[in-house]
């Protein structure tokens, strides 16, 4: 990739993101992955002090975002980041325990981009993860600008 | 239990005025119909009364024309005997006949009045003995006559004027004169007490009619003044009725509101704590899988370095890293420890995995809305049978399938119901007997009843309330499954407006009865919003 992709992961729970660090990583891909654990945190880095989102003008960012968080709803993250005009254009993968058929349809409509289920099933969870990673290495992500 | 007690409190209370009521108005039932039973006495005592004072007067009136008569006739005797003397006189005078017709004629008249005299008044002593005192004075009367006229007829007044001296002389005349009087006025006697009686008696009639109609009035006014209390009581109880009703329908719409308030929480609380649990075990999982790549690491390495110090010839350098390092002695055994704490780890987080997704799809599964539509029964059970082909041939198991009633009801949940039973019919066969599964259909009161049974290993009469709680099975646990689909089976007949029950013996096969409303409506139970 020309022009480097942060990762920004948002995932209330430790383990998890380690896990899904680990995957990432095991299928080749190294890109930064910055990881938050609350949603506040993330919103203060994706949309800047003045909240507008012109911080990450001119880079391209790609999101994974957990639905369950302790403070604020994923689905308000997700419709947000696809409210902002600069960072509308993200590509935001849900990644979340939720396999409920209206919150993956709701998130679709909001324009989540990808919705995954976190598997139990570990070799399950690593493979997908792995996908992903996959999916990460050939995706072309534009620029947060416009 | 608690917040029903208030309710029950208050039925009780209800009832008990209620009984008390009912009393009350038995006794007042009974108190008018004690009214109506004197009021017909009082007029059936009056009309006999009537009825005997009338008869009273008309006796003392016939009394009253009978002593008249009597009068008349004593008067019309006493007058023909004067017309006989006045006859006789001028007859002697003038011996003129038309004295002697006109003596004859009242000769004539005396006796026929006598008798009926005696006749009318042959019931009262007195006067039968004062005729028995004129009956022989008149007799020698009429006998003096005679000869007075005998004497006349041969010509001989002489011995006429002297028998007519001798008549006046003697006391017949008077005899008849007195005897007449007493007798008149013993009858006036008797028609002053019998007028006196007649009055009495009929003032009585009057006073005892005054007495009965004013009775009578009075009773009906009792009884009016009754049955407007009784039917005021009757428009309050209508009142209390209607409002106990109200008040009813109020309690019951809030204590169902209440209910599905709580179902719906225990639906939500189910679902959180099932997608929260999750998480964890997502964990735990990948952390487990985590450490098993360690362990083959560290083994690999203990390998290593127990071959190094044995100083052994090196392993051959074809051997890959996926295989398992050759260990010995302890090494080995602590190898295998650690396997099987992980397998036993891993293989519990499966299950629990498993019961959550169970959970998760109940509470999902109670979330669904149903959507009655009219089912042709025979077609959906074709097609679950031929989704169970192949496992029913394995079994060698035959499917038949009845005449079965049509009826509107969700789909899905019928598919739900239906296949979880044949499914379990197909599973739990006996091993080596050909399996027989029968469903049976036929409708009763708007209820349609089905029945799939099976000659499959049967189910313990003790174990048929387990087998229908959530994860709990029953008998020789040989198959896979999380004891689900009977508990969901049931919640799904319930909120269907069904019942399901079971008949089993253990060995003896199985029959599983589903009774289904034929015209479920839409939204009339289990409203989820």
């Amino acid at each position: 990739m020309s022009n480097p992709v942060t990762i920004i992961m948002i995932e209330d729970d430790e383990g998890h993101a380690r896990l899904i660090e680990r995957n990432i990583r095991r299928s080749g891909v190294n890109n930064e992955i910055i990881p938050f654990t609350s949603g506040t945190e993330a919103l203060n880095y994706l949309f800047g002090k003045d909240g507008t989102g012109l911080d990450h003008k001119g880079g391209a960012l790609l999101i994974l975002l957990d639905l369950n968080l302790p403070d604020t709803s994923g689905i308000d993250i997700l419709k947000r980041v696809k409210e902002n005009q600069y960072l509308k254009t993200t590509p935001v993968v849900v990644l979340t325990t939720t396999d409920d058929s209206q919150e993956i349809k709701r998130c679709y409509e909001l324009g989540c981009n990808v919705y995954i289920t976190k598997p139990v099933n570990y070799e399950s969870f690593a493979n997908a993860i792995r996908q992903l990673g996959l999916f990460f290495s050939v995706i072309q992500v534009p620029p947060a600008a416009i | 239990m608690g917040c029903w007690g208030p309710f029950w409190q208050g039925g009780f209370v209800f009832m008990n005025r209620d009984l008390v009521t009912a009393d009350a108005q038995r006794r007042r039932a009974m108190g008018q119909i004690l009214l109506l039973a004197a009021a017909l006495l009082v007029l059936v005592a009056i009309s006999a009364a009537s009825v005997v004072l009338v008869n009273e007067a008309r006796k003392a009136n016939a009394s009253v024309v009978r002593t008249v008569e009597v009068e008349n006739h004593l008067n019309a005797l006493l007058l023909e005997i004067r017309r006989a003397e006045s006859g006789a006189r001028g007859y002697l005078l003038t011996s003129g006949p038309e004295f002697l017709r006109d003596h004859d004629s009242a000769v004539s008249n005396i006796l026929p009045y006598l008798e009926k005299l005696e006749r009318l008044t042959g019931d009262n002593a007195a006067q039968v003995e004062y005729l028995r005192k004129l009956r022989p004075a008149i007799e020698t009367r009429l006998g003096q006559f005679a000869r007075e006229m005998n004497f006349v007829k041969q010509g001989d007044p002489q011995s006429a004027t002297a028998v007519v001296r001798e008549a006046a002389a003697g006391d017949t005349s008077t005899i008849i004169r007195d005897v007449a009087q007493a007798m008149r006025a013993e009858e006036d006697r008797l028609f002053l007490a019998r007028t006196v009686t007649a009055d009495r008696t009929q003032q009585l009639a009057s006073l005892v009619t005054v007495a009965g109609s004013g009775l009578v009035i009075a009773l009906a006014g009792i009884s009016i003044f009754l049955v407007r209390r009784s039917s005021r009581a009757r428009d309050e109880a209508e009142t209390q009725l209607r409002d106990s009703n109200l008040n009813l329908e109020t309690t019951i719409d809030e204590r169902t509101a209440d209910l599905r308030e709580a179902n719906d929480e225990i639906q939500r609380f189910a679902y959180i704590v099932s997608h929260d649990l999750r998480s964890p075990l997502v964990n735990i999982m990948g952390f487990t899988s985590e450490l098993e790549e360690l362990r083959g690491d560290i083994f690999k390495r203990i390998a290593a370095l127990s071959r190094v110090q044995s100083e052994a010839p090196p392993a051959p350098e074809n051997a890959t890293d996926t295989a398992e390092p050759v260990l010995e002695g302890p090494d080995k055994k602590l190898s295998e420890d650690f396997s099987e704490a992980l397998s036993f780890i891993k293989s519990s987080i499966g299950k629990m995995d498993r019961l959550i997704s169970a959970i998760l799809n109940l509470t999902r599964e109670g979330r669904r809305e149903f959507e009655p539509v009219w089912i042709d029964t025979r077609e959906l059970i074709d097609g679950i049978v031929a989704t169970v082909a192949h496992q029913a041939a394995e079994a060698q198991a035959e499917i038949r399938i009845d005449a079965l009633p049509n009826i509107v009801s969700d789909r899905l949940a019928l598919e739900q119901i239906f296949s979880n039973l044949i499914d379990n019919a197909l599973k739990y066969l006996k091993t080596g007997v050909p399996g027989e599964i029968t469903v049976r259909g036929r409708t009763k009161l708007g209820f349609a009843i089905f029945e799939i049974s099976d000659n499959g290993r049967g189910i313990d009469p003790k174990d048929h309330q387990r087998i229908f709680d959530l994860f709990r099975r029953a008998g020789t646990q040989d198959k896979p499954g999380q004891g689900i689909g009977l508990a969901h089976v049931r919640a799904l007949v319930r909120r269907l407006g069904g019942t399901m029950s079971v008949a089993s013996e253990l060995h003896q096969g199985s029959t599983f009865t589903i009774t289904l409303p034929i015209n479920w409506p839409a939204g009339n139970r289990n409203i989820r919003t």
